[in-house]
């Protein structure tokens, strides 16, 4: 039996060096979206398009826009002299924001009890530097009014606190977004591409018949899926080494827990959702489908794992239904290892989760395979 | 170009879609499916944060202000914890995002004026959900000290007013809450529109694997006649599903619709024929189904999220970054869908977007019809 | 004038895949009306020269002209007067055998006044007419051959090359292939067919045999079968090796060639040689099932030919 499973094994992956665009895609896609993720997360927003009408002429709208300037948030795009210039380039979404000084903003402002209107417009057809520009000139007039406030009545306010709260970030002091996104990323990737290399995997002979040759040769069925999930669990372990070693050494997240652990877990997982592609790969016909089951399930999945959506406040059925996803409980666990640094004695119930949703999905999708087989 | 031609390509290629009811519904459903999945996680706003209490103070107002900070559904209570000890085991089994540790003194401190300190400890590896937390909860300690001691903080001559010497009225057009999703779900409609193109990509090796390809390289086909023909379905796929988004987007997700429709979707027709055509481009070089898979996800997939200023500004990248994002019709398209979207704007604002579009579908079919050869080797 | 042109003429042909020549220095000319087949064994570079001349494979050295037009320059002309059937079944498995056929109708510009006229006459023609609807996929290995052949007659082509469109079909199938092959042939259509089997070469009005790449001769078949100088005896014996090794020596034998148990012997004289084998075998004890003298076929002729071409690469 073993000789025959590796014969199978073998020439698997003498088709894997003939069709090696997919495989490679397993070993490093991954690797570059979780490049092109923390690159992302990593840099700031900068270089926002903000226009500036400027009715008051003075020393402090100056200050105020070189303040602005010296976030690093906005690049100044022009200086316009009437509101519909602004109108027009907001309509067009050519700036992320304008910001009016109206005449008399200074001398209001230096008067005592005076309190100068600022008004600011947002292109909201972008939320995401809408937000960060918002937050920017927050910022900006916040620390102009403290100074405003010292000058004028003596007191600063972050002396008298209405009240003083300190932040404690636990596993992860600076708020790296490296952090929060790699692991989840790194979890999920490795899900997608074992759930599509193995969905294709039979899908590719069933289309192609090849698979019928196969079943007229002396070979069980077990034997035949073990034959094909072997090269799977290899490259998509491989994968996960990669993507793992890419975090670690390229975005300096740490490993707090067992890396032992951590690779014994990842081999449970991978055939988890090996059974699932391999599920995927008898419902579907073609390699066509077989790509869209994937697109749809790996996509649903990446939802109720809690990072892209918060489960907590989803409808208790959907809450449920995440329970039942294996991701979930493997994002659950990367983080457990990697950033809280804990061991089994806490992720025990992940794990038995995940243990019993595998035993359920190998099972059901052994028996699947092999029916479809015979 | 003959039109015979590339309807009988059109048409055997429909066949392949419409034969099979089973990968009908699937192509002609998931771009629709995969945006309403997108979307509801993007309209999921956060809620019922599990949050522990480590109350050392016990006083009738430090109880008042838990009270105050647990009330609605922004916070959901998950218990008293008596240790630091406990607050670490709570964080490390995920049981709540954020632990409030109220101090001894509390109500003394209040009550002097002091002010109140708080600590609030959140999970780092979640940190939204704890951000959100301790968002939540310093507005409402705000409100509280607020109630309870306005009038004295008063009698001691402090304004709280006079602590924002400037009115900065920020007003966000278009979207006046900034709510991600009233731009994201419209953007998000050039990622799931490139499904089709990934299919397209197929097509191509799907003929050289099941040697369909020679039968058809020996007939006097153009090569033009025989990728537009191959791209027609897919465009169908692609404007149907541009008929159900926005209304689902309407409906659903109160997303709102402020252009013209009929425009909307002619645009989205230009869009479809430069993405789709530059999903030929790479099912030209392919020789099997998987290959051409694995690279429309890194040409198609994977740069539609990052490269086309969906959720990281266009503006913010590196030169050489921002000089790819214009070769990719999801940048021009995601700037049309929320010009008519959002902006309701029209063709005098969109036409350098469109004719952008038009050039790179011009473009890459031509690409993919030079180095299509109508040959086997 | 146009009669007298050679319809396909091939000169100094070779293709090369990276460094290995699958086909090298074809020559040869088929004229309008042939019936010409490539024969030859699995790898010869029979399916490499179809390829070559229907536009599907560029040229690596040489010349070929199809129906006067240069491959080199003219491939895609060459295309709309070819009709070329593929090895493997390369018709649209989902789609049905009507679908099919109107597909390529709708490619070739077949008028359509004349298309339905046509597919019902085609369909006819190959025995179809009751699997109209049916999918291509669900169709019987020779009918799939019968519809590729339709496909590829849908527009009239003066030319037609098949790539082995007999292989892996039932014997029946097989004949029936072949006498629409004749029929075709007799309507004056140039075939240029593949072949493996040598009784199917017979059939043909002139025969070039291929052998690792290159075409080691072209000519009627009889004048094929002439290249034995001598007669044939068939030896059908249990114990074939030991009697390989008598007759081998003897004076007058030229070959023996090894068809499972029988021993094809190339002799001067049949009639005297028979009966010295008799002789021999009944001495050396060994017992045979027939011995007697056969006309030459086209095999014999081709396995001489090829030894003869061994025996001159190995010197």
């Amino acid at each position: 039996m073993l000789r025959r499973i590796w014969a199978l094994t073998t020439k698997e992956f003498i088709h894997m060096r003939n069709d090696w665009w997919l495989p490679a895609f397993m070993l490093f896609g991954g690797v570059l979206e979780l490049m092109l993720v923390g690159w992302a997360t990593s840099r700031p927003i900068t270089n926002l398009p903000l226009m500036v009408l400027d009715m008051d002429q003075s020393a402090t709208s100056r200050q105020v826009v070189t303040a602005f300037e010296n976030t690093g948030t906005f690049m100044i795009e022009e200086y316009v002299s009437d509101f519909e210039q602004i109108e027009s380039a907001l309509q067009d979404g050519k700036i992320t924001a304008a910001v009016i000084f109206p005449k008399g903003f200074e001398a209001e402002l230096l008067a005592n009890g005076g309190e100068p209107i600022l008004p600011v417009l947002i292109n909201g057809a972008e939320s995401i530097p809408g937000r960060e520009a918002q937050g920017s000139i927050e910022g900006v007039i916040r620390s102009l009014g403290e100074q405003v406030v010292i000058e004028q009545i003596g007191i600063n306010p972050e002396q008298f606190a209405g009240f003083d709260l300190s932040l404690r970030v636990w596993y992860n002091q600076s708020l790296s977004e490296a952090y929060y996104s790699l692991p989840a990323e790194l979890a999920l990737m490795l899900e997608f591409t074992v759930l599509l290399f193995a969905a294709l995997a039979f899908s590719r002979e069933k289309e192609l018949g090849t698979l019928e040759q196969l079943l007229v040769m002396p070979f069980s069925s077990l034997e035949i899926i073990i034959g094909k999930a072997i090269p799977v669990m290899i490259v998509g372990f491989v994968d996960f080494v990669l993507m793992l070693s890419m975090t670690v050494l390229f975005f300096k997240v740490p490993i707090r827990g067992s890396l032992a652990l951590l690779l014994v877990l990842a081999i449970g997982y991978l055939l988890v959702e090996l059974g699932k592609g391999m599920v995927i790969s008898v419902i579907a016909r073609t390699q066509h489908q077989a790509f869209l089951i994937v697109m749809l399930i790996g996509m649903a999945d990446f939802m109720f794992t809690g990072y892209a959506a918060p489960v907590e406040a989803m409808p208790q059925l959907l809450q449920w239904f995440a329970k039942l996803v294996p991701a979930h409980h493997w994002l659950a666990i990367v983080r457990g290892i990697m950033l809280k640094g804990v061991g089994l004695e806490v992720l025990w119930p992940n794990l038995l989760a995940l243990f019993i949703l595998g035993t359920v999905i190998i099972t059901f999708s052994l028996r699947y395979v092999r029916r479809a087989l015979n | 170009m003959s039109f015979r031609h590339l309807l009988a390509v059109t048409r055997k290629e429909m066949n392949h879609i419409v034969r099979d009811p089973y990968t009908l519904v699937l192509v002609l459903l998931s771009p629709t499916i995969l945006l309403l999945v997108f979307a509801y996680a993007l309209t999921v706003d956060i809620s019922h944060v599990p949050v522990a209490i480590l109350d050392q103070d016990r006083t009738q107002t430090s109880q008042a202000f838990v009270q105050q900070i647990m009330a609605g559904d922004d916070l959901d209570l998950y218990g008293y914890v008596d240790s630091i000890d406990e607050i670490e085991d709570l964080l490390a089994r995920s049981k709540v995002k954020a632990v409030v540790t109220i101090g001894p003194g509390f109500s003394d401190n209040l009550y002097a004026l002091k002010g109140i300190s708080l600590q609030i400890n959140i999970d780092g590896t979640e940190p939204e959900s704890g951000g959100y937390a301790v968002e939540h909860i310093s507005l409402r300690a705000t409100e509280f000290v607020d109630d309870l001691l306005a009038d004295q903080i008063r009698a001691i001559g402090i304004d709280f007013e006079s602590f924002d010497p400037i009115d900065l009225r920020v007003r966000a057009w278009f979207n006046p809450s900034l709510k991600p999703r009233n731009d994201l779900i419209p953007g998000l409609i050039s990622m799931v529109l490139g499904i089709p193109a990934m299919l397209v990509a197929l097509t191509i090796a799907h003929e050289r694997e099941h040697g369909t390809l020679e039968q058809l390289l020996v007939t006097p086909i153009k090569r033009t006649e025989l990728l537009v023909g191959k791209m027609i379905p897919y465009l169908l796929v692609g404007l149907v599903n541009v008929i159900f988004i926005p209304a689902l987007a309407r409906v659903l997700f109160k997303v709102p619709f402020n252009g013209n429709f009929v425009l909307f979707f002619i645009l989205s027709a230009v869009f479809m024929a430069a993405i789709l055509s530059m999903g030929i481009v790479l099912g030209v070089f392919m020789k099997t189904q998987s290959a051409a898979l694995a690279l429309s996800f890194l040409m198609i997939f994977f740069p539609g999220f990052f490269l086309t200023g969906i959720f990281f500004p266009i503006v913010s990248m590196p030169d050489i970054m921002r000089m790819e994002s214009l070769f990719m019709p999801g940048t021009h398209y995601a700037i049309i869908t929320r010009g008519v979207f959002l902006n309701g704007v029209g063709l005098e604002v969109l036409w350098p977007y469109t004719v952008f579009l038009a050039i790179l579908a011009f473009s890459f079919t031509a690409i993919a019809a030079i180095f299509f050869k109508k040959r086997l080797a | 004038m146009q009669i007298e042109q050679p319809i396909i003429q091939v000169s100094g042909l070779s293709r090369l895949y990276k460094e290995v020549r699958a086909v090298s220095d074809l020559n040869f000319v088929v004229q309008p009306g042939d019936l010409f087949g490539l024969v030859g064994p699995d790898g010869a570079g029979k399916t490499t020269t179809l390829r070559l001349l229907a536009g599907l494979l560029s040229i690596s050295e040489g010349e070929a002209s199809v129906a006067g037009m240069d491959l080199k320059s003219e491939s895609e002309g060459v295309k709309s007067r070819i009709g070329y059937m593929a090895q493997e079944f390369s018709l649209y498995a989902e789609l049905s055998v009507v679908e099919n056929l109107r597909f390529f109708a709708d490619i070739y510009d077949v008028p359509v006044g004349e298309m339905d006229q046509r597919m019902e006459r085609l369909l006819g023609f190959a025995n179809l007419l009751g699997f109209k609807d049916r999918r291509a996929d669900k169709l019987s290995g020779g009918m799939q051959k019968k519809l590729a052949l339709a496909c590829c007659l849908i527009h009239e082509p003066k030319i037609l090359l098949l790539d082995e469109p007999t292989t892996g079909v039932d014997p029946i199938s097989r004949r029936e292939f072949w006498n629409i092959l004749n029929q075709l042939h007799l309507a004056g259509t140039t075939i240029l067919v593949s072949t493996p089997y040598m009784d199917e070469a017979d059939r043909c009005s002139k025969i070039g045999l291929m052998y690792q790449g290159e075409m080691i001769m072209h000519a009627s078949p009889r004048e094929i079968r002439q290249q034995i100088d001598g007669e044939i005896v068939i030896l059908l014996t249990d114990n074939w090796k030991k009697a390989r090794e008598i007759v081998s020596n003897f004076p007058g034998v030229q070959e023996v060639q090894t068809y499972g148990e029988a021993l094809h012997i190339i002799v001067d004289d049949a009639d005297k040689r028979i009966k010295q084998f008799e002789r021999n075998l009944k001495k050396a004890n060994i017992t045979h099932q027939g011995l007697r003298s056969a006309p030459a076929r086209m095999e014999e002729a081709f396995i001489s030919l090829m030894h003869k071409m061994e025996e001159r690469d190995v010197v």
